[in-house]
């Protein structure tokens, strides 16, 4: 369970969430909508722990989490895809995807078991594996940053607006992988964010939503 | 041509010489000021102290190994040692108390606390090593010299100049493009670099990152001060000449790759000693028109990649 409990967080002195309370159940699939500017971004990174937070509480199976250093919460099991891809460029699709895995000393065995799974899940990506990461389309780094995400995140998943931006083809295939995702790991919990509502309507169990940093009746 | 070569082939050839040596020193500075900014996002202006105080402390060893009648080789012990006591002792210290807090803040503050942290290290280095000229050059007279030839000429060169000072330089920026490129630590240095938050989100120890970082290139800096040390007469200075050189590098290069970085000190290591010994009334400017030209034709530098900035 990944829950935030009147969280406020503050951006450049500005305060851009106001007690924003959400839950994700283990395996849960959950929509936090919300139009430009929201706060949707800034929830997950508070998640994240890229932010602080200056009031209320962030919990990750009732323990609390508010002030676990960002980098500890790769380990927890939490993946992170941000709302642009935000690949290392330099790397290639293959090396993006281990460096969390690397950087957590998983050990080999479990690195290349959860790199085939997330091969299967996702096939494109087998193929995309040797590419340099700059060299992708947009869709194509959403997958890859979709994947580098489902390598650490074995509780749960937070994904920015994966669907901003993709073709109706390409969003369609990638509403696919995460129905896939839902059967094949049915444990790995989903938080996506969207602005339309409409679009996530049959991949989600519960949804959230956000106005001017406060939470608003679904 | 023809003529001017007879007269002056002999100038122009140690105006290689001493470039491609110059330009190994160079590179030392600026390639870690490179990778220093990429990690922390910090222009360290106090970067060429780091550099004088490795010149004055691998020469203080040296005097010292000598004065206890220890082999002319050990001189070389004493530059590496330099190198890495200024890295592991200020690298840690400057990073700890100073830059740590000042990371993310606007890019006037930084520049005024690094500005700042310079000339605390200048005065430093006067209350410690004093303004008279400190001399210890035997690394260069135990290799003695080599007669390159030149066209019909030989100019006899320092062997040390000739060869460590560039095979230095060639070895670091192998080893580095290796260990940026192979290594775990290497590749999160590079994630770093490129995304902090998202190299955050993945597990990355961002502050011990740029800890590890700071450190690695306070230690480069030193380095090439220590190598730097035989080959001329400390006074205060050393530092403000230097880093002034490797911000026109790393400008002129642009941010992000070390090859780029490594050709780009030749050009102006070159630049500036053909000025010497050519035109020295304009010793000084010639970096700055070579980095102004280039600049005007690439705003993103030579090698650099135009970055899209997000807020
Ligand atoms: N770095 C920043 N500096 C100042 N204000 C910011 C910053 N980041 C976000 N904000 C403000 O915080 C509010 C919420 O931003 P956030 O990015 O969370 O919205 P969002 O719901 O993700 O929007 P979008 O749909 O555009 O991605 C906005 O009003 C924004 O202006
Ligand atoms: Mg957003």
């Amino acid at each position: 369970m990944l829950e935030l409990s009147g969280v406020s967080v503050d951006i450049a002195g500005i305060r851009v969430l106001r007690g924003v309370s959400l839950a994700v159940p283990p395996g849960g699939r959950v929509a936090l909508i919300g139009r430009n500017g929201a706060g949707k971004t800034t929830t997950l990174r508070a998640l994240m722990g890229l932010l602080p937070v200056r009031e209320g509480r962030v919990a990750l199976d009732g323990q609390d989490a508010t002030t676990t250093p960002a980098h500890h919460r790769a380990r927890l099991g939490i993946g992170y895809a941000p709302e642009e891809r935000r690949l290392f460029g330099s790397f290639s699709v293959r090396e993006n995807m281990l460096l969390p895995a690397e950087v957590l000393r998983l050990p080999r065995p479990e690195t290349a078991r959860r790199l085939e799974a997330v091969f299967t899940l996702l096939p494109e990506l087998r193929e995309l594996a040797p590419r340099r990461a700059a060299g992708l389309s947009g869709g194509q780094g959403k997958m890859v940053a979709l994947g580098r995400a489902l390598m650490v995140g074995t509780r749960a998943v937070l994904l920015d607006e994966p669907f901003q931006g993709l073709a109706p083809a390409l969003a369609m295939r990638y509403a696919e992988a995460l129905a896939r995702l839902h059967q094949a790991l049915p444990e790995v919990a989903i938080l996506i964010t969207e602005s339309n509502p409409e679009l996530l309507r049959s991949l989600v169990e519960a949804t959230y939503v956000i106005e001017r940093g406060e939470m608003a009746p679904a | 041509m023809a003529d001017w070569f007879a007269e002056n082939g002999l100038l122009l050839g140690l105006a290689l010489l001493d470039g491609l040596a110059y330009a190994a020193l160079v590179f030392m500075v600026a390639v870690g000021l490179n990778l220093v900014f990429g990690v922390l996002r910090i222009v360290n202006v106090a970067h060429g102290s780091l550099f004088a105080i490795g010149a004055y402390t691998a020469a203080s060893i040296g005097i010292f190994f000598a004065s206890r009648g220890l082999p002319p080789w050990m001189s070389y012990v004493a530059l590496v040692l330099a190198a890495v006591a200024v890295g592991a002792v200020l690298g840690p210290l400057i990073e700890k108390l100073l830059l740590r807090r000042i990371y993310g803040h606007e890019d006037v503050l930084q520049l005024l606390v690094t500005f700042a942290l310079f000339m605390i290290l200048e005065d430093v280095q006067k209350l410690i090593w004093g303004v008279q000229p400190i001399s210890q050059d035997t690394p260069l007279r135990f290799l003695g010299t080599v007669d390159v030839p030149f066209g019909e000429d030989v100019i006899p060169f320092t062997a040390y100049q000739l060869f460590v000072l560039p095979g230095v330089a060639v070895a670091t920026l192998l080893a580095l493009a290796w260990f940026l490129r192979r290594t775990l630590t290497g590749r999160v240095i590079v994630a770093v670099t490129t995304d902090k938050e998202a190299a955050t989100a993945m597990g990355i120890d961002a502050a011990r990152i740029m800890l590890l970082t700071f450190t690695f290139g306070a230690g480069l800096a030193a380095l090439g001060g220590a190598l730097a040390s035989p080959t001329t007469a400390l006074v205060p200075g050393v530092g403000a000449q230097t880093i002034v050189l490797s911000f026109a590098v790393v400008a002129t290069a642009g941010l992000g790759q070390i090859e780029g970085a490594a050709l780009t000190s030749l050009l102006i290591g070159l630049g500036r000693s053909i000025a010497v010994y050519f035109a020295p009334e304009f010793e000084v400017v010639v970096p700055y028109l070579i980095m102004v030209a280039v600049l005007l034709v690439r705003p993103q530098g030579l090698f650099g990649v135009i970055e899209t900035r997000r807020v």
